[in-house]
């Protein structure tokens, strides 16, 4: 490896952003629509939009091994094949290739390509309420939101109308409604479902959940043609992704020049100015070294790899990583957890079936803990996120006995409608749950290898336990049968919301970023993607991403503009 | 993978794992099973799969290779203790024809060979499964259980019986959410 003798001036940006997933595509596209002339450093291969998604028209008929992973990639994967499939398998790292250390089980499911995890993302888009910014705040615990609701609420919508977001407006506080397309519509069993609620449980609601796929044609793309295949990347662009939506947006421009095969591996200081100056990369395909600099720098790698780029990137200035004064990089690592629900069976209604294969399924918004004094043994709480069905063969394997003619003709008949709901919870940020650097272990390229110690604690475990008995009840306030409750004890990270670790406060003594996203220790850094996060909350947190970094990317276009930076 | 269909499968893997078999030694069930054995014997697969899934006015687990998906993925996907078990769940077809009817099961009548196979599906262990009844560990990887969760998913995967067993709907277009079942409609084969 050699330091390459670029010239300075060539390899000079207004701006650079890491990592082309959700969040830094949007900051992609936002800071070239702002004139800067910015360079999209990524570390994974180009994935170009509808070329390069070879499964994407495939039939079942088409997998040599059915959707089943084979020995070898299990062993090989044995975290990204718990989520991966052979038609979505290229879409995520190899475990092998990119190793990481679990202090304790934690499941860190990685995409490293152009996109990162927007295209195999669920897309689900919830608005954060104040609620959930006030929390930390009432409750005493770890450090307060530096921004309230009314923030972020135009950066919602701003995002919410440039991506394209289905779903109902329920006029809830604590769910606030967003910039809606026309909502999905909810099937037979699941209206039943709700209309029980409804009459049963008065501070409950169920809807149909609020999904990124388009209903009606939307920028140039989709409409969703009710697939379901959305993972494999969508040939339509039914859905969103940094690759159907915010890169060509940013191309389009033309201040945009993306380089993937990039690894950033450290963030360069300039004592003088007392900012960074610029990113030291390796070219994956070439192993050269090379140093690119610019005014301002957006750290977009995803949670865990952009506090591990902090912690390796160390300077007499900052002895334990990149704007670390406060040592909170790398910790308060949360995930939601979304292990326990139930199942039931129900037997009616059999007159009745669906057609298209809707790519999301219901949500019954926070009901829990939404006013002080509920006497609950837990703090916060959780949404349920669901779908029913009628069993078809996947099921109907399980279910019915025998063989031969009457069992094949009940097998491809449709069965008793089912439904599986699970509590999507909110985790409190634990300082003990972290990320370290490895001080011996290295990857190929020489980089630590990096460690999560992360376990959910008391709090998670009976909200656990309170989502199976509410989740059972709602099923059999419904007449559902043979209603199940379970909890799949699936460990950490195993939901993708990993978040926190380099969270924004008010106070640079304890926390890394200000309420604008800006590094309180270096001003031309912001970062935007889920380490910034403060607290969980429980919903589905990429819009929230998103909007943070539209926000931020004004703010620093402000700053720019007015000499400050 | 779509979420609900990852959490789906981490229920049916979860339920799966408290398995218990007693007829063979653990020693036989960790070595590797031969390739060339296994394909030597997909006539015998072939038989017992259509057993399962007969043609009748769609086409069968025969028509539909199902016999061919089996193989491939038991060896490739399936660890080595199912292979194993599979191997000799074939091993007891065989042998129970032999004693009772003094010829192998490919040589064995139709009547013949539904007497084995329901004594085969009889000692399985245990012959109904609820998918909801997770919590109590009544799933099990017997020869039978993987023969069928492969014949099911064999037949239901392929061209002919998507599109003709099942009904296969390729780009749905729209979703409706409410229809009227129709008269012998058939379910989705996808979801
Ligand atoms: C199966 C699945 C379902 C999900 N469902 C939902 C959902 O319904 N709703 C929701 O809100 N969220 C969902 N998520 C989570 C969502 O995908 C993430 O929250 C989101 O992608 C995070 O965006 P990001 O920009 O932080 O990171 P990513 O999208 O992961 O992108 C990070 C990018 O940075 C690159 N990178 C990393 N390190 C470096 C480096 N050193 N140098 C250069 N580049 C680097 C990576 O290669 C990657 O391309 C889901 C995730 C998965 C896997
Ligand atoms: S469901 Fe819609 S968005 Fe998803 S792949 Fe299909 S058409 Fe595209």
């Amino acid at each position: 490896m050699y330091n390459s003798n670029k010239t300075k001036e060539l390899n000079t940006y207004d701006a650079i952003v890491i990592g082309s997933g959700i969040s830094g595509g949007w900051a992609a596209m936002e800071l070239c629509k702002k004139g800067f002339k910015t360079l999209l450093l990524e570390r994974g291969r180009n994935v170009e939009h509808i070329v390069d998604y070879p499964t994407a028209n495939l039939n079942p008929w088409d997998f040599k091994y059915g959707l089943n992973n084979t020995l070898k990639d299990r062993e090989a994967d044995p975290v990204q094949s718990n989520t991966y499939n052979p038609s979505t398998k290229h879409f995520f790292v190899s475990d092998a290739e990119h190793p990481y250390i679990q202090e304790q089980p934690f499941d860190w499911v990685r995409g490293y390509q152009v996109g990162g995890r927007s295209l195999v993302w669920g897309r689900q888009c919830y608005r954060m309420s104040d609620l959930d910014f006030e929390a930390n705040l009432k409750d005493g615990i770890a450090v307060d939101w530096p921004i309230r609701y009314k923030d972020l609420a135009p950066w919602y919508s701003y995002v919410e109308s440039f991506i394209g977001v289905s779903g109902q407006k329920e006029n809830l506080a604590h769910l606030p409604d967003g910039e809606f397309l026309p909502a999905m519509e909810l099937n037979y069993i699941e209206k039943h479902l709700g209309d029980s609620i409804k009459k049963n449980e008065h501070n409950r609601l169920l809807t149909i959940a609020r999904v990124a796929n388009l209903t009606r044609g939307w920028d140039h793309r989709g409409p969703c043609q009710n697939r379901n295949l959305c993972e494999r990347g969508c040939p339509f662009g039914g859905y969103f992704s940094s690759n159907s939506s915010t890169i060509p947006a940013a191309v389009a421009t033309g201040n945009l020049t993306l380089r993937p095969f990039s690894i950033v591996t450290e963030i360069l200081y300039d004592e003088q100015r007392q900012m960074a100056k610029g990113v030291r990369v390796i070219d994956t395909l070439s192993n050269e070294v090379y140093e690119f600099y610019s005014k301002i720098l957006f750290i977009n790698a995803s949670t865990i790899a952009t506090a591990s780029l902090l912690l390796n990137s160390v300077s007499s200035r900052f002895p334990n990583g990149f704007g670390n004064d406060s040592e909170q990089v790398g910790h308060n690592l949360m995930d939601h957890h979304s292990s326990a629900g139930a199942y039931g069976v129900h037997d009616q209604f059999k007159d009745y079936y669906y057609k298209g294969r809707r790519p999301c399924g219901f949500l019954i918004p926070r009901y829990r803990n939404l006013k002080d004094g509920e006497n609950l043994n837990f703090k916060r709480g959780y949404n349920i996120q669901g779908h029913g069905e009628r069993m078809e063969w996947q099921d109907l394997s399980y279910n019915l006995n025998g063989f031969g003619k009457d069992f094949k003709k009940q097998l491809t008949t449709p069965g008793d409608w089912t439904v599986w709901m699970a509590g999507w919870g909110e985790c409190l940020p634990y300082f003990e749950n972290q990320i370290t650097l490895d001080k011996i272990q290295k990857d190929k390229w020489g980089l630590p290898l990096v460690k999560i110690d992360f376990s959910f604690a008391e709090n998670e475990n009976k909200m656990m336990i309170d989502i199976q008995q509410t989740s059972a009840e709602m099923l059999e306030g419904a007449g559902f049968k043979d209603v199940e409750m379970f909890n799949y004890k699936k460990s950490g990270g195993s939901t993708v919301h990993e978040m926190g670790t380099a969270r924004m406060g008010h106070d640079p003594r304890t926390s890394v970023l200000n309420k604008f996203n800006q590094m309180h220790n270096a001003k031309n850094v912001f970062i935007t993607d889920g380490s910034a996060m403060t607290s969980s909350s429980c919903q589905n947190p990429s819009l929230t991403y998103m909007a943070l970094t539209a926000r931020a990317c004004e703010f620093a276009y402000q700053q720019l503009k007015n000499g400050k930076l | 993978m779509n979420r609900r269909s990852y959490f789906k499968r981490i229920l049916v893997l979860g339920a799966l794992g408290g398995a218990s078999f007693s007829i063979f030694k653990w020693k036989e069930l960790t070595r590797q099973v031969d390739p060339v054995l296994l394909w030597s014997k997909k006539d015998l697969v072939a038989e017992l799969s259509e057993i399962i899934i007969p043609e009748t006015d769609t086409p069968g687990a025969k028509s539909a290779n199902v016999a061919d998906y089996i193989i491939k993925v038991l060896i490739n996907c399936m660890d080595i203790k199912k292979q194993n078990k599979f191997c000799s769940g074939l091993e007891l077809v065989e042998s129970h024809s032999m004693r009772n009817y003094g010829k192998s099961f490919l040589n064995c009548s139709d009547q013949e060979k539904q007497t084995v196979f329901e004594y085969i599906a009889n000692h399985s262990g245990f012959s109904y499964r609820i998918l909801n009844r997770i919590n109590k560990k009544i799933f099990g990887e017997s020869f039978f259980i993987t023969l069928k969760d492969l014949t099911i998913e064999g037949y239901c995967m392929s061209k002919p019986g998507a599109t003709q067993g099942l009904a296969y709907d390729y780009i749905p277009g729209n979703f409706e959410a409410c229809i009227k079942l129709k008269p012998n409609q058939k379910s989705w084969a996808t979801k």
